[in-house]
């Protein structure tokens, strides 16, 4: 009996079956690519916001069986999670750094829409959904770790509640009703928040951001995942101390995502305009690029303002939340003196942040233009498809080892549990991920060598095309200088020189040639050097 | 194709137009009940329209003959039937006879302040400290200080803060003929008795 893998077996017909009933469902206007071959995550990091979410969900589906939000009894749960729950650990650490993940991950893939310009081209719907499903996303962040009820979770409710008291006219009246009234109400609310309506904005809110074009990246994926389990390893996160409010907080900071606000708050200026209305104001311009935009091209490069206001704005968020996070170390000082920001310096910095920005984004244009023009006068390199070249036996070779690999880790990590070594056990099923990331890597390069076409004869067909025939005895191209006027950009100018080049060369292809059509590929490579010379010499005398 | 002119508009409204108007209208009163219950987020516990005796941490009633000058407790108000809520700090409120020299020798309600517990900076408890020379309510956690008299913070990170939160929350105290204390209903709102851990307005 012969056993394959290519039978059509009842299991594979009932697949085939469901996948043909899925026809009738919205699923199929997305379109799925399951890329086989690396391509670069910066294209898809907004699918990896989203698996990060479902990662979230799926933990926080789990630690809801245990976690008790109620007021004297919010923090001793997750101490149980944490401590007597077997798997709890890992559980709450996934979620506190998926969390962590998602916002990171918000924001890099917000910025390099906005960098290539991607909100452009009737995407400007995507753009402002993804805006406000951000600020969701650091609410939802925040409303998680303010749940657990330690003394950080308390000044951040405290900060929150005043913050939103502190607006004008309707902010009592939205504090009671978002918040309710005393510590019992907070936590209660905030884990309606957090489990429910948020969540449930938040996937409303995904169903008119989802472009049709969505790429799952299963390597990048697990290795998300697998980068997300290791941090929880190495840096478990604390339970803090259970809130008392008679005893006195230590020095706490809020999460890195909000120490930037945390800094604006630490001036002691007006609480309104600190913590509402100026990070009102920047979620406000986000919302609006797309409609300030006018540039025609997408690049940053050709989008010198805009690119100067984004590259402005991510100098600030790093100074403010680097500035947030520090804490005047000397003791002898009072907490006051060691806390409160001066605003004078503080707002003079953020202001001289502007030009220099501003200064900064022209410099980078000038040396990215540098850079092209430069790389144009270059020779191309040949190949450069791919950056590793197996030969395919070691293929096999590296997927055994890392197969046994695999199973060394499993061992270890039922061990480490056995041992009550919770985060080292978390730790080595994250590099089991990351493994596994590689494994499915390196299958999917097999896999695309083994389809991929043979390579090509080095005899070439007879009836050979007559373009690369003898460009060496075809007469000069005509000089650039003299006959074209200089407004065309320099690749349309190419391509009309390629055009006349292969005038030449047809001309020059009815007169017989001596050389072997062995070299015509090579020599129609210099060719195209010859060509892309010329360009960029234009280039130059621009 | 000649367009047609349109009708005379003498104050009139086309029937399509009319129809329209009613809709809208229509679909305006269908939600408008609804605006009411937005009541359901805010907490009702607030909500008291009776007094409330000021009750001391042994269970009795505080009353102007019995309760000493210069002193004060920390009482629950209002009060829950669920101990646990009882503990909470925003039930919590500071019950101060004033010293002598600030007028706690009058046996009337002038000689009473009932402070909200919760400092105003981050939610600590702060208490009144009756020594000579402190005399004030004082905030263990980073040092605000506040004036029993009027409840306004005059040191420390709160009384930086601009008003309503500067300011402690406040309640409104009667005495009956027995001399017993009360607290009279109180109007959560920064211009009434404040609202806890955010501040009021000094009137």
């Amino acid at each position: 009996m012969v056993v394959t893998l290519h039978r059509e077996n009842s299991l594979v017909r009932f697949l085939r079956w469901a996948y043909a009933g899925v026809d009738r469902t919205i699923f199929m206007a997305l379109k799925f690519t399951f890329p086989a071959r690396f391509v670069s995550p910066l294209g898809f990091l907004g699918m990896l916001t989203f698996v990060i979410f479902i990662i979230l969900g799926i933990t926080g589906a789990l630690l809801m069986l245990w976690y008790e939000p109620i007021l004297d009894r919010a923090w001793d749960s997750v101490q149980n999670i944490n401590d007597t729950i077997p798997y709890g650990f890992h559980i709450r650490n996934i979620h506190y750094h998926a969390s962590n993940a998602m916002v990171m991950m918000a924001i890099l893939h917000m910025y390099y829409q906005y960098f290539s310009g991607r909100y452009k081209i009737r995407n400007e719907i995507l753009w402002v959904t993804g805006v406000i499903l951000g600020v969701l996303t650091i609410l939802e962040a925040f409303t998680g770790y303010d749940i657990i009820f330690s003394e950080r979770a308390e000044l951040a409710i405290s900060i929150a509640a005043s913050l939103t008291n502190s607006i004008p006219i309707l902010g009592p009246q939205m504090r009671d009703a978002f918040f309710g009234s005393g510590f019992h109400d907070f936590v209660l609310r905030f884990y309606a928040f957090h489990v429910f309506l948020l969540p449930i904005a938040m996937l409303g809110l995904m169903v008119v951001h989802f472009p049709r074009f969505l790429v799952f990246d299963v390597p990048m994926v697990m290795a998300i995942t697998g980068a997300i389990m290791l941090t929880g390893g190495v840096f478990p996160v604390e339970m803090g101390l259970k809130f008392d409010p008679n005893v006195p907080p230590g020095i706490t900071v809020p999460e890195w995502y909000l120490t930037g606000l945390y800094a604006f708050l630490r001036t002691q200026y007006d609480k309104f305009v600190t913590g509402v209305a100026w990070p009102g104001l920047f979620i406000f311009s986000l919302l609006v690029i797309p409609f300030v935009d006018k540039y025609k091209k997408f690049s940053w490069k050709d989008r010198p303002l805009i690119t100067a206001v984004g590259i402005t704005s991510l100098a600030q968020i790093i100074v403010t939340t680097y500035w947030g996070f520090y804490i005047d170390p000397n003791r002898t000082k009072s907490l006051l003196e060691r806390l409160v920001i001066d605003p004078i310096f503080f707002y003079i910095v953020m202001l001289l942040l502007v030009p220099l920005s501003f200064g900064f984004t022209y410099m980078m244009i000038k040396l990215a233009k540098n850079a092209e023009a430069n790389a144009k006068l270059q020779p191309r390199k040949p190949g450069g498809k791919t950056a590793i070249n197996f030969p395919k036996r070691w293929i096999y070779i590296v997927f055994v080892v890392l197969l046994v690999f695999q199973v060394y880790l499993n061992i270890s990590a039922y061990y480490a549990v056995l041992n009550g070594m919770k985060n080292y056990s978390l730790f080595i099923v994250g590099i089991i991920m990351l493994v596994f990331a590689g494994m499915f890597h390196i299958y999917r390069h097999g896999a695309a060598m083994a389809r991929a076409p043979p390579p090509k004869p080095i005899t070439p067909p007879t009836t050979a095309k007559p373009i690369p025939s003898a460009p060496k005895a075809a007469p000069p191209v005509p000089k650039p200088t003299t006959a074209e006027p200089l407004t065309a950009p320099p690749v349309q100018k190419a391509a009309s020189g390629a055009q006349a080049a292969s005038k030449t060369s047809r001309t020059a292809a009815t007169t017989p040639t001596t050389g072997a059509s062995a070299l015509s590929n090579s020599k129609s490579g210099d060719a195209t050097n010859v060509l892309e010379e010329r360009s960029s010499t234009e280039l130059r005398k621009k | 194709m000649t367009q047609q002119a349109p009708p005379g508009s003498g104050g009139k409204v086309s029937r399509r137009d009319f129809l329209k108007l009613m809709a809208a209208a229509g679909t305006v009163m269908t939600f408008t009940p609804f605006v009411d219950w937005g009541k359901f987020l805010p907490n009702p516990a607030g909500n008291i329209s009776e007094r409330a005796k000021v009750e001391l941490p042994n269970g009795s009633q505080a009353n102007v003959k019995t309760f000493q000058v210069n002193h004060s407790e920390a009482i629950i108000y209002p009060r829950a039937d669920d101990p646990s809520l009882n503990t909470e700090a925003f039930r919590t409120w500071q019950f101060i006879r004033l010293p002598e020299e600030l007028g706690g020798n009058k046996n009337d309600a002038s000689a009473f302040r009932v402070y909200s517990m919760v400092c105003l900076h981050l939610w600590c408890l702060w208490k009144y400290w009756p020594e000579e020379g402190r005399k004030r309510g004082e905030c263990p956690c980073h040092g605000s200080m506040y004036d029993p008299l009027t409840g306004m913070a005059f040191a420390g990170p709160a009384s930086l803060q601009s008003p309503p939160s500067n300011v402690l929350p406040v309640l409104d105290l009667e005495v009956d003929n027995d001399g017993n204390i009360w607290i009279k209903p109180p109007n959560w709102s920064v211009n009434g008795n404040g609202i806890v851990g955010f501040g009021r307005y000094i009137t």
